[in-house]
């Protein structure tokens, strides 16, 4: 306990929270925004007569406020406090940090709104109007700069894995964003070079920005939940670099068989096979979460499931003969959402219930929130992939056959999507769950009775990074 | 990694690789495409966008069309695109060069749209694709807010752009249903997708028989 709730935490507090309780409710909303949108496939006139919310608008606010607002937030908030935790001292220029995270969370309701009123961009992952992108670009900055002088001030000069993935994170990401903004808005590209650079942008904002701020929380939770040193940690520094390089050069995953150079397809079909190298040490290092005691641990256990499966996904559908089965059906959509909601909102999640408690020195204030979270988050994660997956192998039979007209696909994948649907109403329930117990924790800093103190597993308190 | 300058160096190193390659290397290969110009035509394919077309082409996008929509043709052979009328050739490059804001999607909820205007057999015409953004079908919904319901005044002639609609959906009597300006874009944009000509790249490479290619080293000989 006392190893546990340490001064540096507790002085770096307030950007932290602020991230955190508007990634949780940006949660909540886009899995409102999901919902609608998991509805409207199946129902297609379900709040039809409304311009504001037709299904390709519904479901771009549902990916937007969920990558922007709740990994965005969340996994800012995660990567700071893993470099603070690892530099040993409070964060320096807290006053950016939050100037920053009001700036984006205004950033990402403008896109939202700008979304709803017809400024829809239409790229995958990158839904921002083109207004937002700058505010965007400037407030990440800003939040980023107790990160990195957190980096560069730390104490020893050695740096660790989960040193790494934050700083690649917090540097890489405005870049990214600056090309595509430069490159699609400001001065854009002609004919079909835009969706590849949107696809570049899709897949470099995925394993440069999304994946890494995970990884570098599931590298400092995972050994100390276990109270053991990573096994086969000399690989790491490969694996990172593998995933850095290699990372951006999957952008052509999407666009197989389409209107673009047949090497861009290709180097895709390479560069994912390659990352696999990556995802396999990740998983050597990491596979400590199995079995190890706490929640922190079964979520991350479950992140990292998620990560494996989807990146070999990914790499088996880069090919030429299984894309022609899987691509433009919902078995897209389950990839996605095996990536974003299952590998890095599950590692996400588990790094919020394992920093919490010692962000607040609190205790988390109901087991029961946290118990049933995790149900409904595993329940709804697991049937959500499966329903669309399933969703998608009809789809992908009926499409390549010519004689089956839409309406049949209509009505073959109708069930699944309902089923779909039925995983969306779960994981907001479950996310409910998370959001409340959070504000209520948050809250329990500001009484003045002295609450519950917050006992940690025994290996916890052993282990320093 | 004990050095931060090496370190920030080597991450600008290889976001820099993956740009370079994949972004300027397409751009380098696509970025100064031209029209092709055909002697015995006389003319320039792809023509040019047409105004109205233009504007329908934002319609589309804000509206999230291409969330259900795709609008490239996959060649012969892969997939079913040609068994179901969506082209005979594969979309190339060249198809886009005069598209503000290239729309091919990712998704095939619905049909693929890239020839949308050249649909075999018989291609749909403004007044069908009006019908059925107002009533919407099977996994389409219906688009009614890019409609306008007025009444009639006394006398007045009903306007020659309304929906001639039957049954249940018909308007009642002494109103009528206009398009809007928008609707009337989309539908104009719409009708613009079609890719007639067959440029050189995108002429469907004829599947490589074994004999025949024993018959024509045969015939050298």
């Amino acid at each position: 306990m006392k190893s546990e709730y340490s001064p540096t935490d507790a002085a770096s507090r307030w950007p932290l929270l602020l991230l955190l309780i508007k990634g949780l409710s940006w949660l909540v909303i886009a899995g409102a925004f999901s919902l609608i949108a998991s509805i409207q496939v199946h129902t297609p006139n379900f709040m039809a007569v409304c311009p504001v919310f037709t299904y390709g608008r519904t479901a771009e606010m549902a990916e937007t406020a969920f990558v922007y607002g709740w990994l965005g937030n969340t996994g800012l908030a995660l990567a700071l406090w893993v470099l603070l935790r690892l530099s040993g001292e409070p964060l320096r220029a807290q006053n950016w940090a939050i100037a920053g995270a009001i700036f984006w969370n205004l950033g990402v309701f403008g896109a939202l709104v700008g979304i709803a009123l017809g400024d829809r961009t239409g790229f995958e992952l990158l839904g921002l109007p083109g207004y937002v992108q700058l505010l965007l670009f400037v407030s990440y900055g800003a939040i980023a700069v107790p990160g990195i002088l957190a980096w560069s001030g730390r104490l020893r000069r050695i740096s660790f894995a989960s040193h790494w993935y934050a700083a690649a994170a917090l540097f890489l990401f405005p870049w990214i964003l600056s090309v595509a903004h430069v490159m699609l808005f400001s001065s854009p590209v002609r004919g079909v070079l835009q969706p590849i650079v949107a696809g570049w942008y899709a897949q470099s904002a995925w394993t440069l920005w999304l994946a890494p701020l995970a990884l570098s929380v599931a590298y400092y939770v995972v050994p100390k939940v276990t109270g053991r040193v990573l096994p086969s940690y000399e690989f790491a520094a490969l694996a990172f670099w593998c995933l850095v390089l290699v990372g951006g050069l999957t952008g052509g995953r999407h666009l197989v068989g389409g209107p673009v150079p047949a090497w861009i397809p290709s180097v895709a079909v390479v560069s994912c096979a390659l990352l696999l190298f990556h995802t396999f040490v990740v998983l050597l290092n990491l596979r400590g979460a199995y079995g190890a005691p706490g929640i922190a641990a079964k979520f991350i256990a479950f992140g990292l499931t998620a990560y494996v499966v989807g990146a070999l996904c990914d790499s088996l559908t880069s090919f030429h003969g299984i894309a022609l089965h899987t691509q433009f059906t919902f078995f897209d959509e389950a990839q996605k959402q095996l990536a974003l909601y299952g590998a890095a909102s599950g590692i996400l999640m588990g790094g919020v219930y394992f920093a919490v408690p010692r962000i607040t020195g609190k205790a988390w204030l109901s087991p029961n929130l946290v118990r049933a979270h995790l149900g409904l988050y595993l329940c709804g994660i697991v049937l959500l992939v499966a329903m669309l997956a399933t969703a998608g192998s009809a789809q992908s039979r009926d499409l390549l056959d010519a004689s089956v007209p839409f309406s049949a696909i209509t009505a073959h994948t109708h069930p699944a999507l309902a089923g779909a649907t039925a995983a969306e109403i779960l994981l907001l329930l479950g996310n409910i769950a998370f959001l409340v117990n959070f504000y209520g924790t948050a809250c329990e800093i500001l009484k003045l009775s002295e609450p519950a103190p917050f006992a940690a597993a025994p290996a916890a308190e052993t282990h320093a990074p | 990694m004990k050095n931060n300058v090496l370190f920030f160096a080597g991450l600008f190193a290889a976001l820099g690789i993956s740009w370079a390659g994949i972004v300027i290397g397409s751009n380098a290969q696509l970025g100064s495409l031209a029209p092709f110009y055909d002697d015995s035509e006389g003319a320039a394919f792809p023509p040019w966008m047409p105004g109205a077309a233009a504007r329908g082409q934002l319609v589309y996008r804000d509206l999230g069309c291409a969330a259900c929509h795709t609008q490239q043709v996959r060649r012969p052979g892969f997939g079913s695109d040609k068994e179901r009328g969506w082209g005979d050739r594969q979309s190339v490059a060249r198809d886009y060069i005069y598209q503000p804001f290239p729309q091919l999607g990712l998704s095939r909820v619905g049909p693929d749209l890239a020839n949308l205007g050249d649909r075999k057999p018989t291609a749909p015409d403004a007044s069908d694709l009006l019908q059925m953004l107002y009533t919407g079908s099977g996994g389409m919904p219906s688009y009614r807010f890019l409609f306008e319901t007025r009444r009639l005044g006394a006398g007045a002639q009903p306007s020659e752009k309304a929906l001639k609609l039957v049954g249940a959906l018909e308007p009642r009597a002494g109103w009528e249903i206009v398009p809007t300006p928008r609707a009337e874009s989309l539908v104009a944009y719409l009708l613009s997708l079609k890719n007639p000509y067959t440029y050189p790249e995108a002429a469907p490479v004829p599947p490589e028989k074994p004999e025949a290619a024993v018959a024509s080293t045969g015939g050298t000989k």
